[in-house]
C-alpha cells in the first residue's frame, strides 16, 4: 500500500515537472498559433478592412460565399494542388532514394547528409533570390539545359511561361527541402533492427529484395509521416511564389492559396476574405494531419 | 562695384542653405517628444534628411527623431501592417496610390499650417504647382506634403544607337511605332535569349506608365462618372496587342523577367539602349557610373505618343507625400509637421543632391532645376501630363492591369479575352469600393 502511494507521488512529481517543461511550448503555441487560428475563424464572419478604424460589421457567411464563388480562389486551389502534387512525388522519391544511398555508404555519410541538408538552412527568400539569378534568361538554367540538350540559344522561359514558372517553383522547393526529408528517412531506416537485415542476407536476399521486402515495409510509419509533412509543407509554400511574381513572373499560374491570402489581406486590405481562405487552408491541413494520425494508429495496430 | 556686390549676394544666397537655421518651435520648448519616420531607401536622400533632422533637434533639444529606411519594395507592406496593428510611425511616405487609403480610412492627420509656417490651405497651395496638393485633400483638409513628384521620360544611350547604325539625334523614337521599329534594329540575341534590348517597359507600373498609352488613343481606365471601367475597347486592344507583339511570344524585344532596364542603362554595358525613368535617375547614374553621366553619350527624350494619337498624354506623374499618423499624440504631430516643414523647405538641395523634384513654383523656376541635364524635357512632359489614377483600390486595379498585360505578353492569352477579364475585375473592384 505504502509502495503504491510512493509510486503515485513519484508519478505526480514527474507529471508536475512534465507540465513545467511543456508549459513554454504550450504558451508559445497558444499565443502565436492557437490565438491567430481562433481569431481567423472569428474574423472570417466580419467585413473587416485592414486600415479601417470603424468596428467591423458581422456579415455571417457572406465572405465564404464570395470566396467560394470567386474564380480567383479556385485558380489558387488549382495552383496549390498542382504545386503540391508536382513537388510531392519528386520530394518523396528523391529523399527516400538519397536516404537509402546514404545509409548504404560506409564513409562520408555525415558529409552527404550535410551537403543535402544545407539548402534547408537558407531562408526561403534567399533561396528564391539565388534561383531568380539562375532562371534569368541569361542565367545558368538556360545555359545548363541548352548544353545538355545541345539546343544553343533556346530560352526556356523559366519565369515567363505559365507552365515553366510552375515547374520552376517546384524545382526550387525540391532543391530546398529534399535534404530535410532525407534526414527523416535516414533516421527511420536507422530504427530498423540490423538483425532483420542480417537474417535476410543469410537467407540469400539481394539488396533490391531487402529494400522492397524489409526496409520499405518496416519504414511505413516514417513514409506516412514524411508524406503528410511534405503535403502540409507544400500547402504552406509562399516565399518562392511571392518573390518570383515580384520579379516579373505572371501571378495566375503560381497564385497559390498563401499568396492569395497575403494579397487579399495586404494589397486589397480585406482581412475578412483573407481569413476565409486561411480557414479553408487550415481545414485542409487538419484533414491531412487526421489522415496521418489514422494511418499511424492502424500501423501500430497491425504491428 | 555693382558686379562685386552681385557676386557677394549670389555667394550669400548659394551658401544660405548650408548655414540655414532650423526653427525653434515654441510649442516644443521644454517638452520631451519622440517621433519616428519610416521612409523608403535612397542612398542620396537619407544623409540629406538626417542632416536636417540634426539641425532641427539641435534647435529643439527636447525632440528625438528615429529615422528608419526600408527597401522600396517592402515599405508599403511594413507601413500598412504597422498601422493595422495601431503601431504605425509618426511620419511616413508612400506612393500616392498606396497612401490614399490612409486618408480615406482616417489614419492620417491634417497638416498643421502653423507648424509648417503657412497661414492657410490657400497659402500652402500657392507655393506649389497647380493640382499638386489636391490629391491629398479630403473634406476640405490637406493630409500630406509633397516629398517628390516624378514623371518618366525615356533615357537613351547614343553609343548603342550609333552602333546599330542609327543617328540618335534624328532617329530617336517619337511614336510607339518608332519604339518597336528602333528596338528591332538595336536588339541583339543569342538564339532566343536577348543580350541587348532596344527599349523595355518599366514593369509592373501599369497604372503609371501604360494607362497613358491607352489614353493617347482615347481610352480610359475609369470613366468620368467613376463607375464604368475600361472604356474604349479599340484603344485597350491596340495597347494589349502592342505588348503581345513586343514580348517573348511576339518580336521578343523585352520581357518583365529580364533585369530592370533602368538598372542596366546606368551601367552602359551595351545591354539596354532606352529605359523609362525619372529625373532622379540622373543622380543614380552619377553615383553608379560617373564617367557615363559626364559623357555626352546619353540623352533624355519625351514619352512617345502613338502615330494616330487622339491626344497628347505623357507618362503619368506620381507623388510621394509625407504624412503624419493621426493616432500619434498632439505634441508628436506638431513636432512632426514642424520638422517636415523645415526639411521640405530645402527643395533645391533635394534636387541637386537627390534629383527629386518637389513641385513648388520656386523650384521649377530655379536655376538649379533649369541647370539639370534634360530637366526641360521632363518639365514639358509634366506640364501636359496628369497625376496617376489614385483611389481606395488603386493597388488592386494596378494588380489587375499587370495580370491582363502579362497574360497577353507571356501566357499567350488573346487580347480580347484579357480585356474582358480586366473589365470584369476592375468593375467588381469599383463596385466594392
Amino acid at each position: 500500500m505504502k509502495g503504491k502511494r510512493t509510486v503515485r507521488s513519484l508519478e505526480k512529481g514527474r507529471a508536475r515537472w512534465g507540465w513545467a517543461f511543456v508549459a513554454p511550448g504550450i504558451l508559445f503555441f497558444s499565443i502565436f498559433s492557437f490565438y491567430p487560428i481562433l481569431n481567423a475563424f472569428y474574423t472570417s464572419f466580419f467585413n473587416k478592412k485592414l486600415l479601417s478604424l470603424k468596428a467591423p460589421k458581422f456579415i455571417g457567411f457572406q465572405n465564404y460565399e464570395r470566396v467560394l464563388s470567386s474564380p480567383d480562389f479556385w485558380n489558387s486551389v488549382r495552383a496549390t494542388a498542382v504545386f503540391a502534387a508536382g513537388a510531392f512525388v519528386p520530394l518523396f522519391l528523391l529523399s527516400l532514394l538519397f536516404a537509402v544511398l546514404i545509409v548504404s555508404r560506409k564513409r562520408f555519410q555525415r558529409t552527404a547528409q550535410m551537403a543535402l541538408y544545407s539548402p534547408a538552412v537558407l531562408s526561403s527568400a534567399v533561396a528564391a533570390l539565388i534561383w531568380l539569378l539562375i532562371f534569368d534568361p541569361r542565367g545558368l538554367a538556360n545555359q545548363f539545359v541548352n548544353l545538355l540538350a545541345n539546343t544553343p540559344g533556346i530560352d526556356h522561359k523559366w519565369l515567363a511561361d505559365a507552365t515553366m514558372v510552375q515547374l520552376s517553383t517546384i524545382l526550387v522547393y525540391v532543391w530546398k527541402y529534399v535534404g530535410y526529408f532525407t534526414i527523416l528517412f535516414v533516421t527511420g531506416i536507422g530504427k530498423i533492427p540490423q538483425s532483420v537485415n542480417e537474417a535476410a542476407v543469410i537467407d540469400g536476399a539481394g539488396p533490391v529484395q531487402r529494400f522492397f521486402r524489409i526496409t520499405l515495409p518496416l519504414l511505413r510509419p516514417t513514409t506516412v509521416l514524411v508524406s503528410v509533412m511534405i503535403l502540409i509543407q507544400c500547402l504552406k509554400t509562399f516565399s518562392t511564389q511571392y518573390l518570383f511574381t515580384q520579379r516579373g513572373a505572371p501571378l495566375g499560374p503560381i497564385n497559390v492559396l498563401t499568396l492569395n491570402i497575403y494579397n487579399t489581406a495586404l494589397r486589397d486590405q480585406n482581412l475578412g476574405r483573407a481569413s476565409v481562405m486561411s480557414v479553408i487552408l487550415f481545414l485542409c491541413m487538419l484533414l491531412l494531419s487526421w489522415i496521418q494520425i489514422r494511418f499511424s494508429r492502424s500501423e501500430e495496430a497491425e504491428l | 562695384m555693382k558686379r562685386i556686390a552681385s557676386i557677394a549676394l549670389l555667394a550669400a544666397l548659394a551658401a544660405a542653405p548650408l548655414f540655414a537655421q532650423a526653427p525653434v518651435v515654441p510649442e516644443l520648448k521644454g517638452k520631451s517628444v519622440e517621433i519616428t519616420i519610416w521612409t523608403h531607401e535612397d542612398a542620396n536622400r537619407a544623409p540629406l534628411e538626417k542632416g536636417y533632422i540634426e539641425q532641427f533637434t539641435a534647435a529643439n533639444p527636447g525632440v528625438k527623431v528615429n529615422y528608419v529606411t526600408y527597401p522600396s519594395s517592402k515599405i508599403r507592406e511594413i507601413v500598412t501592417t504597422g498601422f493595422a496593428a495601431n503601431q504605425g510611425p509618426t511620419v511616413f511616405n508612400l506612393e500616392l496610390f498606396d497612401e490614399y487609403p490612409f486618408i480615406t480610412n482616417g489614419r492620417v492627420a491634417p497638416v498643421d499650417y502653423k507648424m509648417i509656417g503657412v497661414k492657410s490651405q490657400k497659402d500652402l497651395e500657392a507655393k506649389y504647382l497647380p493640382g499638386m496638393i489636391s490629391p491629398v485633400v479630403d473634406g476640405g483638409k490637406v493630409y500630406g506634403l509633397p516629398l517628390e513628384l516624378t514623371n518618366w521620360c525615356v533615357y537613351l544611350n547614343k553609343k548603342i544607337f550609333r552602333d546599330a547604325g542609327l543617328d540618335p539625334d534624328k532617329d530617336w523614337p517619337k511614336t510607339w511605332e518608332d519604339v518597336m521599329a528602333v528596338s528591332e534594329k538595336i536588339v541583339q540575341r543569342n538564339g532566343q535569349i536577348i543580350t541587348r534590348r532596344g527599349f523595355d517597359f518599366r514593369y509592373p507600373y501599369y497604372l503609371t506608365s501604360v494607362v497613358p498609352m491607352v489614353e493617347q488613343l482615347g481610352g480610359e481606365l475609369v470613366a468620368k462618372d467613376g463607375k464604368k471601367a475600361i472604356v474604349g475597347d479599340a484603344a485597350w486592344l491596340k495597347v494589349l496587342s502592342y505588348f503581345r507583339d513586343f514580348g517573348p511570344n511576339g518580336k521578343n524585344l523585352g520581357s518583365p523577367t529580364y533585369t530592370a532596364a533602368r538598372n542596366l542603362f546606368d551601367l552602359d554595358k551595351n545591354e539596354v539602349a532606352m529605359s523609362l525613368s525619372g529625373l532622379y535617375q540622373e543622380a543614380r547614374m552619377k553615383g553608379k557610373n560617373p564617367a557615363f553621366y559626364e559623357s555626352k553619350d546619353w540623352m533624355v527624350i519625351p514619352y512617345p505618343q502613338w502615330k494616330d494619337a487622339k491626344k497628347k498624354v505623357p507618362n503619368n506623374y506620381y507623388g510621394h507625400y509625407y504624412m503624419v499618423n493621426a493616432q500619434s499624440a498632439k505634441l508628436e504631430q506638431q513636432a512632426a509637421w514642424a520638422l517636415l516643414g523645415y526639411m521640405l523647405s530645402h527643395g533645391e538641395e533635394y534636387l541637386s543632391k537627390v534629383a527629386v523634384v518637389q513641385p513648388t513654383k520656386a523650384l521649377m523656376d530655379s536655376a538649379t532645376f533649369k541647370g539639370m541635364p534634360y530637366s526641360d524635357v521632363f518639365a514639358k512632359d509634366m506640364a501636359a501630363a496628369h497625376m496617376v489614377y489614385y483611389g481606395a483600390s488603386s493597388s488592386k486595379i494596378d494588380a489587375s492591369l499587370k495580370e491582363a498585360f502579362e497574360s497577353v505578353m507571356l501566357a499567350g492569352v488573346e487580347p480580347q479575352k484579357a480585356l474582358d477579364k480586366l473589365r470584369k475585375d476592375v468593375t467588381a473592384i469599383l463596385e466594392e469600393e
